[in-house]
């Protein structure tokens, strides 16, 4: 009853929201309240928001696959698949972006080798085809599995996804499969690694590297976007994990780890925040002054300090802190998902108050037109469809958490692939509780 | 009391006697004006180029010499291959009366809808009440040397031609917006598909008149290039390769905007550039801006 209630609420918010991108697709950029002094707005948040949320999620796998920290191994597929997905989400939301979204294919044929923007199209391809292939890697077992033992639609899955592999039932070539699986697992990882802190590192050069924004342009923002990416991912994991992993022994473990990293990424990321405001304000740099003061006390204080510093910050805190002494999983839950949500507090905060004061003094009165002017609030077709995206990748995620095996990867009669045969002790404690 | 009316009295003397005079100053000016500038073009060296356009004009105001003059440089330039040219602008702010006429010149010329601006006129002002100034500072696209925008576009759509002038290529240009925000200047603005009447009846037949930009003959259609793409000011390309200065040179009520081939050293703006007045926006961000100002 639950589950039917909330996959319609997805299947109607994705249908109104693919109604406003019929709008939008229809009558171009003007559906939105986006000026010519204040070009990016709330899609260009969310296209920052998911890309950080693929990259930190993807971060937090190569951790398991990479790093080999144990303890997490029953959170890898689902980081890979919120990677996966949020990158997807962040894809859509810059087509939609673009002014022309038929012309897309322009980025791949035309090329400017001196733009940012131009580096990170071709990482997010590529690392794309990075996660789709780790994820297959990790879950080859499983499918085989599925199109041998299952019926229905998920026989037919198993069949179309595993692309022929089938688990070997001879233990010598078993073995083999695992080997090799494991190994390139841990290429693709390694791979992964450097081009994961491309992607949202690059991706905060798209800002950073614009000399018009004194607000974007230092060398700490790169910096920002990959600390905050790692929060908002391993609050993703921790939120998911927390509310649908399965329950086991090992559970309490793995979401004290995760939690523990979630503080550390926290503490990181308030201290660069800190460094950033601190050195502005203190500097004044009159352009910079503005964006800065918007965001403490002026339009976007509100955002800041209940979203930036409550919602990703304070409150995540306190949960984790509060869940230690009741072992709660729902508080751990909680604060990763109040994590999340704040996290699109600081993308906002990252994109908009650079554009709250005019490149010239005086501009602002030049010519006086509603498209001449430096003040957005996004428009209902921009914020419908937004939900809307939100809502379809929500519905994509979960009929694939529901269809793939990404939960059930230690249950022996689904799995030919066992933790054992890693020779990993998932019940050790790397990080204690 | 009596002082008073005695006053009034000769003051009605004077102001009689001031509006002849002023009528007979004026002729006399004129008159004087047209000798000696007539004696002066004879003065000149024959070896001065001929014109061929009515020299009436020209003659008695001097700035009209220098349209002629940027004008006949124009041509010059026009003859030289390409990369060997670079234009230039230089605005004279002492000149500049803030009529905004380069700003309608520019609207009118390039057809530009609504929310697309290249040249706005920034009015400044300065002090406290009694000792306050305005100036004003049109502001075009720079074309800088260094251009930030051209730097970070994901396809190339927009360029720096051999010539210094910063174009857009609309059927290449994907609207990402990116060149907007990296423009230290604003001097980048998006057609967001707008129209002046929209929301009447039908819409007027002056804005769906196709543009020359760039040379191209293109009709402002919905979802077509150029709506849902970046537009700037492009020194009217489409304008100099007619052998015409640009809109707003040539609409400068005060001529306080000057245009020319940098390259070549006995140009007016390369004159111009020379002057200890000079000035271009946002030094500091090493973009070499084209367009000069005289403080």
């Amino acid at each position: 009853m639950l589950k039917r209630f909330y996959y319609s609420l997805l299947l109607l918010l994705t249908g109104v929201g693919f109604w406003a991108l019929g709008v939008r697709f229809m009558d171009g950029m003007n559906v939105t309240n986006l000026t010519s002094y204040f070009s990016w707005g709330l899609w260009v948040v969310f296209y920052i928001f998911f890309i950080g949320l693929s990259a930190g999620s993807f971060l937090l796998s190569t951790m398991i696959y990479v790093f080999k920290m144990h303890a997490l191994e029953k959170v890898g597929r689902i980081s890979l698949l919120s990677a996966l997905i949020s990158l997807v989400a962040g894809l859509m939301f810059v087509l939609i972006d673009l002014g022309h979204p038929e012309r897309f294919w322009h980025t791949l044929v035309y090329r400017n080798m001196s733009s940012v923007l131009e580096w990170e199209i071709h990482f997010y391809l590529l690392y794309i085809l990075l996660v789709l292939g780790e994820l297959w890697l990790v879950m080859r077992d499983d499918l085989s599995a599925m199109a041998l033992n299952q019926i229905g639609i998920r026989r037919i899955l198993g069949k179309v996804l595993s692309l022929g592999y089938r688990t070997s039932t001879t233990s010598e070539e078993r073995n083999q499969q695992i080997h090799t699986a494991e190994r390139w697992v841990r290429i693709l990882g390694m791979i992964g690694v450097p081009m994961a802190l491309g992607v949202h590192g690059g991706t905060g050069s798209i800002f950073a590297v614009q000399i018009a924004k004194p607000f974007w342009n230092n060398s700490i923002v790169p910096i920002i976007f990959i600390v905050s990416a790692l929060v908002s991912g391993s609050a993703l994991v921790t939120f998911l994990y927390a509310f649908f992993g399965k329950k086991d022994s090992d559970k309490p473990n793995v979401l004290a780890s995760l939690t523990n990293l979630l503080i550390l990424f926290i503490g990181v990321d308030l201290i660069l925040v800190l460094a950033e405001f601190l050195v502005g304000l203190y500097s004044g740099i009159p352009e910079d002054m503005h964006s800065l003061k918007a965001v403490v006390a002026g339009q976007y204080g509100l955002i800041f300090w209940l979203g930036q510093i409550g919602m990703a910050a304070i409150l995540p805190i306190l949960l984790i802190r509060l869940s230690r002494k009741n072992g709660s999983e729902v508080m751990k839950g909680l604060a990763g998902l109040s994590t999340v949500i704040g996290i699109i507090a600081v993308r906002i905060n990252l994109v908009l108050p650079a554009y709250v004061s005019p490149q010239i003094p005086g501009l602002e009165n030049a010519y006086v037109d509603s498209r001449l002017v430096y003040d957005y609030f996004p428009s209902s077709i921009e914020i419908l469809s937004t939900l809307g995206i939100i809502a379809f990748v929500v519905l994509l995620f979960s009929i694939a958490w529901e269809l793939l095996p990404i939960v059930s990867n230690n249950d022996p009669k689904t799995s030919g692939r066992r933790i054992e045969n890693y020779g990993i002790d998932t019940k050790g404690t790397t990080h204690s509780a | 009391m009596s002082e008073i009316t005695k006053e009034e009295g000769t003051q009605k003397v004077s102001r009689r006697q001031i509006i002849s005079d002023l009528a007979k100053a004026t002729f006399g000016l004129a008159a004087g004006v047209a000798v000696v500038s007539a004696t002066k073009v004879q003065a000149e060296p024959s070896g001065a180029p001929q014109e061929q356009l009515p020299q009436s004009l020209s003659k008695q105001i001097p700035q009209d010499q220098m349209v002629l003059r940027m004008q006949r440089e124009l041509y010059t330039a026009m003859q030289k291959p390409v990369d060997q040219r670079q234009w230039a602008m230089v605005i004279d702010q002492r000149k500049c009366v803030g009529c905004s006429s380069c700003t309608v010149g520019c609207k009118a010329e390039n057809k530009l809808p609504p929310g697309v601006i290249y040249r706005p006129v920034i009015e400044e002002e300065y002090g406290t009440f009694p000792n306050v100034a305005r100036r004003f500072l049109p502001r075009p696209c720079m074309h800088c040397t260094n251009s930030p925008c051209t730097k970070v576009c994901p396809v190339g759509a927009t360029y720096k031609r051999e010539d210094g002038i910063v174009s857009i290529d609309y059927d290449k240009c994907i609207g990402c917006r990116y060149c907007i925000s990296a423009c230290p200047y604003g001097a980048r603005t998006f057609d967001w598909g707008d129209y002046y009447t929209e929301g009447t009846p039908e819409l007027q037949k002056y804005e769906l008149e196709p543009a020359f930009e760039y040379g191209e003959k293109r009709a402002r259609t919905k979802n077509e290039s150029p709506i849902n793409n970046t537009r700037k000011c492009h020194f009217c390309l489409h304008r100099l390769n007619a052998g015409m200065l640009p809109m707003c040179v040539t609409t400068c009520i005060g001529r306080a905007t000057y245009f020319g081939d940098k390259s070549n050293p006995e140009s007016l703006v390369s004159e111009l550039i020379g002057s200890s007045r000079v000035l271009r926006l946002k030094e500091e961000l090493g973009t070499e801006p084209n367009v000069y100002y005289l403080l």
